[in-house]
């Protein structure tokens, strides 16, 4: 059905033309030579360089990129569990929609950087504080989108599945389940970015190993080369992770007809 | 799924949920160390509106939203217009943007203090770097996908280029655009919060930490809540506004996002 690698067709939709680049690359270009010499506040890109480069070798980056890298994976996976399982129950249920509304509509609106002195604050400085408070808060676009998603299932499907006489099980598997899944990947999709600034804040807020602590660390030194450097660090970790979830995402929906890709929660 | 009359069972478990946290803290039955109750942050909320710390912090964080959000709003959007319009610019400069879009806006934070220090102006950098690309992106994607149509119409009355974008891609893009401006504000909400944790000290985000470091659990509860309750309030606002600004485009744009 496909033709060629969903993935790579993913990938060529989701980014323009790689000539664009040109205009950043020539920033840098032109950074590097200026080379605002003596200002310690804008280190050429080559001293980025060196002052990631010293990290590495003292190994403080790499423990802490692993550190913050684990807390996303784990929190976006128990995010889609606890988000996927939740929305399909809520929006299964008219009561439950209609009693739980008011209190999720006021958790969909929290900003969600209250959360984490909130968390620092009943749970304590512990080591699973980290993963607690990303789950809590990726968990919301996904458990709300899928909920709607499932709410909104159209009465033909439902007449579908009395017509096939499937069972409960059935009905959940092959009809409520596949129909919301879209929307549950929108859901996804705004979860990612949320869990990276959530991580890099609590890191930031607490001390916790990871890179927005060792970024907080520098900038307190004054160790100028260094910040700018995990700032690009951050950046590419930022890219990477959203892209491999564009790539992920369009290889799953390939399999799903094309209308079913528009179809929003919310 | 929405229903216009009052949520009788909503409100009910809104005020179970209340009572049982309430109970839970009275009684014992939870274990955490500083889980104030609903009464005790009620009391602190009343101390925070007397003393006028409330007032003076949401004054702060409100007037860097609206500064920020202006200028987001008018950068993000003169920025939408350019590769909107132009496709040599999204040829030749949309992947530049396209790189720095993804990067986490709380990482510029440290870069932010290094140059402006504790300040307004490093909360307002931040502020404003998440904020443009909301509403960079639904204004070039408006403007972009402006249908073809459309621009045989203002070829065929001979519209002058300014004509063209103030009378038909303007306000084909307007939905778009509203959109783009109501993601803006959550995000400069949302940033200002961050900023103000961690880049300068003042505003309703500070004053959520600091009650943190002082433990003063009932406190930070209070302004946790209030905090919620504005972002709210504010979203509110901003859909009553476009649905009375711009009828035809407001409810459409604002209804399911």
């Amino acid at each position: 059905m496909s033709r060629g690698a969903p993935w790579l067709t993913a990938l060529r939709f989701g980014f323009p033309p790689l000539r664009g680049l040109a205009p950043l690359f020539a920033l840098l270009a032109l950074w590097q030579l200026i080379d605002p010499q003596g200002s310690p506040y804008f280190p050429p890109p080559s001293a980025w360089w060196n002052g990631l480069a010293g990290l590495a070798r003292s190994g403080r980056l790499f423990a802490a990129l692993g550190a913050t890298l684990t807390t996303f994976t784990l929190a976006i996976a128990l995010a889609c569990v606890i988000g996927g399982l939740l929305g399909l129950l809520i929006g299964r249920s008219r009561a439950a929609r209609r009693a739980l509304g008011p209190l999720l509509e006021f958790c969909r609106g929290l900003p969600p950087p209250v959360i984490v002195p909130v968390g620092v604050l009943v749970l304590g400085y512990v080591e699973s504080l980290k993963l607690v408070i990303v789950v809590l808060v990726a968990v919301w676009p996904i458990l709300l989108n899928t909920a709607s998603a499932t709410a909104a299932l159209s009465e033909l499907l439902g007449e579908v599945s009395q017509t096939m006489r499937l069972g409960r099980l059935a009905t959940l598997a092959k009809i409520v389940v596949p129909s919301a899944v879209p929307a549950f990947l929108v859901g996804v999709r705004g979860a990612v970015p949320l869990a990276i600034i959530i991580t890099l804040l609590v890191e930031m807020l607490t001390s916790l190993p990871g890179i927005g602590s060792l970024i907080v660390i520098s900038q307190r030194q004054f160790h100028s080369a260094e910040v700018y450097g995990l700032l690009v660090v951050v950046g590419l970790v930022g890219f990477v992770l959203n892209g491999a979830f564009v790539v992920i995402e369009g290889a799953l929906l390939s399999r799903w007809p094309p209308r079913a890709s528009f179809a929003q929660g919310g | 799924m929405r229903d216009d009359r009052f949520n009788v069972p909503g409100a009910l478990t809104l005020l179970a949920f209340l009572a049982a946290w309430e109970a839970a803290v009275r009684f014992g039955v939870v274990t955490f160390a500083y889980l104030p109750a609903p009464s005790a942050i009620a009391l602190a909320f009343v101390a925070i509106v007397r003393s006028g710390e409330l007032f003076a912090a949401t004054v702060h964080t409100l007037r860097s939203i609206v500064i920020g959000w202006v200028l987001a709003g008018l950068i993000g959007g003169l920025l939408g217009l350019v590769f909107g319009l132009s496709a040599f610019a999204r040829r030749y400069a949309l992947a530049s943007l396209e790189v720095l879009r993804p990067l986490p806006a709380i990482a510029f934070l440290p870069v932010a203090l290094l140059l402006f220090n504790f300040s307004l102006t490093t909360e307002l950098v931040v502020m404003i770097y998440a904020s443009i690309w909301p509403m960079f992106v639904n204004t070039m994607g408006g403007i972009a996908n402006v249908a073809a149509r459309l621009h045989d119409v203002s070829l065929t009355l001979k519209l002058t280029p300014l004509q063209t974008l103030v009378k038909v891609l303007l306000p084909a893009a307007a939905p778009a655009i509203l959109v783009g401006l109501r993601l803006c504000l959550g995000t400069t909400l949302v940033m200002a919060i961050i900023a103000e944790m961690i880049g300068n000290p003042h505003g309703l985000g500070y004053a959520v930490v600091n009650a943190l470091m002082a433990i003063q659990p009932e406190q930070m509860f209070a302004y946790v809540l209030f905090i919620g309750v504005l972002a709210i309030g504010l979203n509110f606002c901003l859909i009553l506004a476009a649905r009375r600004l711009l009828p035809v485009y407001g409810r459409e744009a604002m209804s399911h996002v």
